[in-house]
């Protein structure tokens, strides 16, 4: 599918973070639960950093744009690694190669910006919370000491055939109890999914050093005005959009 | 070449498109990447005494043509606001509106005293309709409505809006209290109250229950209640917020009545949406002849308007 084709007319900042880009389905894998996209335009930022996420919007849809975290970013395009239930993520799994999208961002802060560099991690994924730590392990495979990946159904293990998945070889484990095995002490954990599992993570390691969680809401705005993520934290109310999602652990006594 | 600016309160505006306290923040961020200029004004989100945390997640739930959302205010509190965001709302080269809300009206003459001090604010908008707050809103109780305006009213030479609910109390009759008691003008609407329950657990997904309902679903209750008011009151000026997202959204409120128009829910989705709108609106003055936009407010009150 060659670019030229997206009409880019209204993008008056091409690559403002701010303004909705076109972006085709370029190409797509998709099991039954999980599709791993990849998708391309001319206004689309291609340095996304690790742990940074994107807004995607699936024509002009009047309710609020989907979050996806990046799980690659390159002149080819960017990749997101999605749960296929849902309004726009539905799409995703269903839409002819050439469809349009919209995609605003990056947002977020980087996860390089918020870890300590000092120490090497183990990084746990729930379901499609594993795109950002795939990202990570491609870009700093020197910081990951282990990786813990856990999903419901195994059928997202055809999908991610390019890196070797704890899942594939375990039996159904949750990720927790996979990462007591994993896990060494002075190793630090960076973990990416829904929130029993980080609650399961926060109760066990909630005394070890450099423990990373990646949170999740509705996003509203994206761009830190709006407030519809604002989280408590040990220092104030802090915004998943902006000064997230990483977020220390230590951070955040709701959640230990 | 179409006129986009508007003049009311004394003050010029350099389009009808404002945008509506909450989404935009304090407007700073936007700064660098949105032509703030070209937008009448910001209002910034709501200012209260002392800091506020706001509501526990979620605080957005999705809905047909919209959203609930359950912020609850959350704000630094007056004097962090005067101290290290004021001076910077101070510099955006568009007109600002300062939204502030209290518990009691004592609070209030408290908050505006302390308003006074500020530089560079071009109106007030007292928000008496916040529907995140638990209970009751000071706006569906005309009584109450008179009594916050009126200690508003008495704190302040600026220009003063007050902001009411457009789903609950007798609206015309709160707006007359408004503007008898020193309101300069009425910003209608604020979100609808609304609730959503998650069928996976039989919960309401929102912590308070209920949470306020914004975006394209609440234009047509908007648009009834601006053009309402705007028949009883021909010559208030009326900030007409809810559900615009388009040109055609932005034609209908001031053609309804809106002397300026808010911009909420479609900042969120779309930040360059607000400075589209008026190079869209300037756009469709030239091509239909509409040399002011003076010329489309209250239009479907007068029975429509003749151009080619």
């Amino acid at each position: 599918m060659d670019d030229k084709t997206i009409e880019h007319d209204d993008a008056t900042l091409t690559g403002s973070r701010f303004f909705w880009q076109r972006a085709q389905l370029i190409d797509r894998r998709a099991s039954q639960r999980y599709a791993r996209v990849l998708l391309r335009g001319p206004g689309v930022a291609s340095d996304v950093a690790v742990g940074q996420f994107v807004l995607v919007r699936y024509s002009d849809d009047a309710c609020l744009p989907r979050a996806f975290s990046v799980m690659s970013a390159s002149d080819l395009g960017l990749e997101l690694f999605v749960k296929t239930e849902g309004r726009v993520r539905e799409k995703f799994a269903t839409a002819p190669r050439g469809t349009v999208f919209e995609i605003r961002g990056p947002y977020g802060t980087p996860y390089l910006d918020k870890i300590s560099h000092a120490r090497k991690y183990v990084l746990v994924g729930g379901g499609s919370g594993a795109a950002p730590l795939l990202y990570f392990r491609k870009r700093r495979p020197e910081l990951v000491a282990g990786e813990v990946y856990g999903f419901r159904t195994r059928d997202a293990a055809g999908l991610l055939h390019e890196v070797s998945l704890t899942a594939e070889r375990e039996d159904g484990r949750r990720a927790h109890e996979q990462l007591a095995s994993v896990w060494r002490p002075g190793q630090g954990i960076i973990a990416c999914g829904p929130e029993p599992m980080l609650r399961l993570i926060a109760a066990r390691y909630r005394d070890v050093d450099d423990v990373y969680v990646s949170l999740e809401a509705r996003i509203g705005c994206g761009i830190g005005t709006c407030l519809g993520c604002s989280i408590e934290t040990s220092s104030g109310m802090q915004r998943i959009c902006k000064e997230g999602p990483l977020f220390a652990l230590r951070e955040l006594p709701w959640l230990m | 070449m179409a006129d986009v600016k508007v003049s009311r309160l004394g003050i010029g505006f350099a389009s009808p498109v404002v945008l509506a306290s909450g989404p935009a923040g304090f407007g700073i961020e936007l700064a660098s990447e949105i032509a703030l200029a070209r937008l009448g004004a910001v209002t910034t989100k709501t200012i209260t005494l002392h800091p506020r945390r706001g509501n526990a997640q979620p605080r957005l739930v999705d809905c047909p043509a919209g959203a609930l959302n359950s912020i609850g205010l959350e704000n630094p509190g007056f004097d962090a606001f005067a101290d290290s965001i004021q001076p910077r709302v101070a510099e955006l080269p568009v007109r600002r509106i300062l939204s502030i809300a209290a518990a009691s009206v004592s609070e209030l003459h408290k908050l505006l005293r302390k308003v006074a001090t500020l530089d560079a604010i071009d109106a007030i908008e007292l928000n008496l309709s916040c529907p995140n707050l638990g209970g009751a809103v000071p706006g569906a109780d005309s009584d109450e409505v008179a009594a916050y305006t009126r200690a508003a009213a008495s704190e302040t030479d600026r220009p003063l809006l007050v902001k009411l609910p457009g789903d609950s109390g007798n609206l015309v009759q709160s707006c007359e209290r408004a503007l008898a008691q020193g309101a300069r003008g009425l910003t209608l609407i604020n979100s609808v109250r609304g609730l959503r329950v998650d069928w996976a657990t039989g919960r309401p997904f929102l912590d308070h229950m209920y949470g306020g309902l914004s975006g394209s679903a609440i234009l047509p209750i908007a648009l009834a209640r601006v053009f309402e008011v705007r028949s009883a009151f021909p010559d208030a000026v009326i900030v007409g917020t809810g559900g615009v997202n388009t040109l055609g959204g932005l034609l209908e409120m001031l053609m309804a009545g809106a002397d300026l128009v808010g911009i909420g829910f479609g900042l969120m989705v779309d930040p360059a949406l607000p400075q589209r709108l008026v190079e869209e609106l300037e756009r469709w003055m030239d091509e239909r002849g509409v040399a002011a936009v003076n010329d489309l407010v209250g239009a479907a009150q007068r029975g429509g308007f003749d151009v080619q």
